[in-house]
Parts: C-alpha cells; structure tokens; sequence
C-alpha cells in the first residue's frame, strides 16, 4: 500500500534523475522506495521513458522574420521632444521680451511668429494648405 | 557586436540593429513557439509578434539581464494568445518537434511524438525546455518566472501525462 507521501517521494526521486538536489537524503529515497513496489514501478517507466526523451533534439527550424518585422518597426515614431522643449522656452522668451514696455526691436522681431509657424510646418513636414482631396470626394458623391 | 551593444544601439535610436538580434534569435524563438503551439505558422506568427513587442519594451530592458530569457516571457505570452484565439473545431497542420535521429528506432520516435502532441501547451513547453533544452529547475524557474517548487510539481504531472500517453498509445 502507498504512503501518504509517495507523490513528493516521486517528484524527489525524479529530481535526482535530472541531476538536481532534494530535501530527502538518498537513504530516506532508498527506504521508501524498497518498501513501496507502486513507486518502484512508477519511477521505473518515468525513468526509462524520458532517459529516452533526454537523448533527443529539438528539429531545427530556418526562418526570415526580418523581412516581416522590419517594415512594422518603421512605422513605430520614436517622438523627439527636444525641439518643441526648445521651442517653448523660445517663445516664452519671445513673449517676456515683447511684454518690455516701450520696446521696438524693429521689423525682425515682429515677423518672427510667423518664422517659427512656418518653420514648425517645415519640421512636421506638414503642408498647411494642403486640401483633403479625400474628403472633398466623399463630400460630392456621398 | 554582441547582444548588449545592440540593445544599447536599439535604445539609441538605431532600429537596424535590432535586426541583429531578430536574425540571433528568430529560429531559436520558432522552435520554442512551435514547441507549445505546433504549427509552424502560427509559431512564426507568434514570434514576429513577440519581436515587435520586445522592439517596443526594449527602451525599458534592465540590461544586465540576457535578452532571451527576457524575450522568452513575451514569446509565450504570444503563443498562449494565439493557442486562445484558435477554434476548438479548427484543425492545424502539426509540426513534429523532436529532430529526426538514427539512432532511435522510427516507431518510439513516433510514440514519444505522439505523446508530446497530446500534451497540452504548457506540458509540452515544460518538458522540451527540460529534456531537449537540458535547462536546469533553477533555469525553468527563471525563464518560466515560477518558483522552483512549483517547477517541480508542474514537471512531475507533465511527466505524469505524457506516460499515460505513451501506454495509451501501445
């Protein structure tokens, strides 16, 4: 008759067979095992069946997932948030400059919102007024 | 290069370099997805897939860790979704995993194959990792992210399953 413990006496007596270390000394995995003819024959059949499976290889597989991935990472935007941190701080300047009383820095000065709009558009590579053709048709024909 | 000056030029913004790692790992990560999902489409599916998050998570990647027990967790987070999404009436084109040899007679090779397909996903992970991996239960425990104890109980009832298996089988 098996004792109570036979299912971690097994899961020891495996472990050993897989070169690992157990709570139990091999005397305690001897003493049960000559006494119990169930766990005998159970680590028997799961010894012999995986010494054959431990002498095996995995089949090898050959595969191109480059072409594939490649053109999905492309599509991940990595944002760079250095220029717009500066733009803000430029801006605010701007502003603190403009906000001097009775100050005229002349006609540069003035147009410079417009510069930096315009250079803003450049950068998003944006064209303000580009029109939705896509829109226009829906809007027609729908 | 090596793995770590890849990912540090990943991180830096150089997407070319992760195709050092995709062409490292990409058969590796096939035979271990087709190891738990057994078919070999599905397996580069879940693969290309576990790439392009790892891609995604690499700016976060502890880099005194090894990269592919790291992308390990996100490759099988992608095969049990993909073995989820599959119909239960849906049959696949199964891919044997055990590499044909001559020293073993043809018939046991089949049997053990067998027993390994009628294992489920996850029996079936565990078990090649031990055995046609010779990975370690501290190793298990780590790529696995389960305790050694646990290790050892999962491995014992997967063992368990595939016997039964092979005396259903003779």
């Amino acid at each position: 008759m098996r004792k109570e413990n036979c299912e971690e006496i097994l899961m020891a007596l495996m472990a050993v067979f897989d070169g690992e270390t157990t709570e139990y000394t091999p005397e305690q995995l001897n003493a049960h095992t000559a006494n119990c003819a169930g766990c005998r024959a159970e680590i028997d059949e799961l010894q012999n069946t995986f010494a054959l499976l431990k002498n095996q290889e995995r089949r090898e597989q050959n595969v191109n997932l480059w072409s594939s991935i490649e053109p999905q990472i492309e599509t991940e935007k990595q944002t760079n948030w250095r220029p717009f941190a500066f733009l803000g701080v430029f801006l605010v300047v701007y502003k603190l400059l403009e906000m001097i009383p009775a100050s005229d820095f002349g006609f540069v000065f003035k147009i410079v919102p417009l510069v930096v709009v315009i250079a803003l558009f450049v950068f998003l590579k944006e064209n303000p007024f580009r029109i939705n053709t896509e829109l226009v048709w829906r809007n027609e024909y729908e | 290069m090596d793995d770590a000056a890849a990912i540090e030029k990943v991180q830096n913004g150089e997407r070319e370099a992760f195709r050092y790692l995709v062409e490292s790992y990409q058969n590796q990560a096939v035979v271990h997805a087709v190891a738990i999902l057994r078919n070999r489409e599905d397996a580069e599916d879940a693969a290309q897939d576990a790439f392009i998050d790892a891609f995604r998570a690499l700016k976060n990647f502890d880099k005194t860790r090894r990269f592919y027990p790291w992308f390990y967790v996100l490759l099988r987070n992608r095969c049990y979704k993909t073995a989820a999404k599959r119909h239960e009436t849906e049959t696949v084109e199964e891919m044997e995993i055990i590499a044909p040899q001559t020293g073993l007679p043809r018939e046991e090779q089949i049997a053990l194959e067998a027993a390994l397909a009628r294992l489920s996903g996850e029996d079936r992970e565990i078990i090649t990792l031990k055995y046609l991996d010779g990975l370690s239960y501290d190793e298990l425990s780590r790529l696995l992210e389960i305790p050694r104890g646990t290790v050892m109980s999962r491995l014992f009832y997967a063992r368990r399953a595939m016997q039964a298996n092979l005396e259903k089988k003779l």
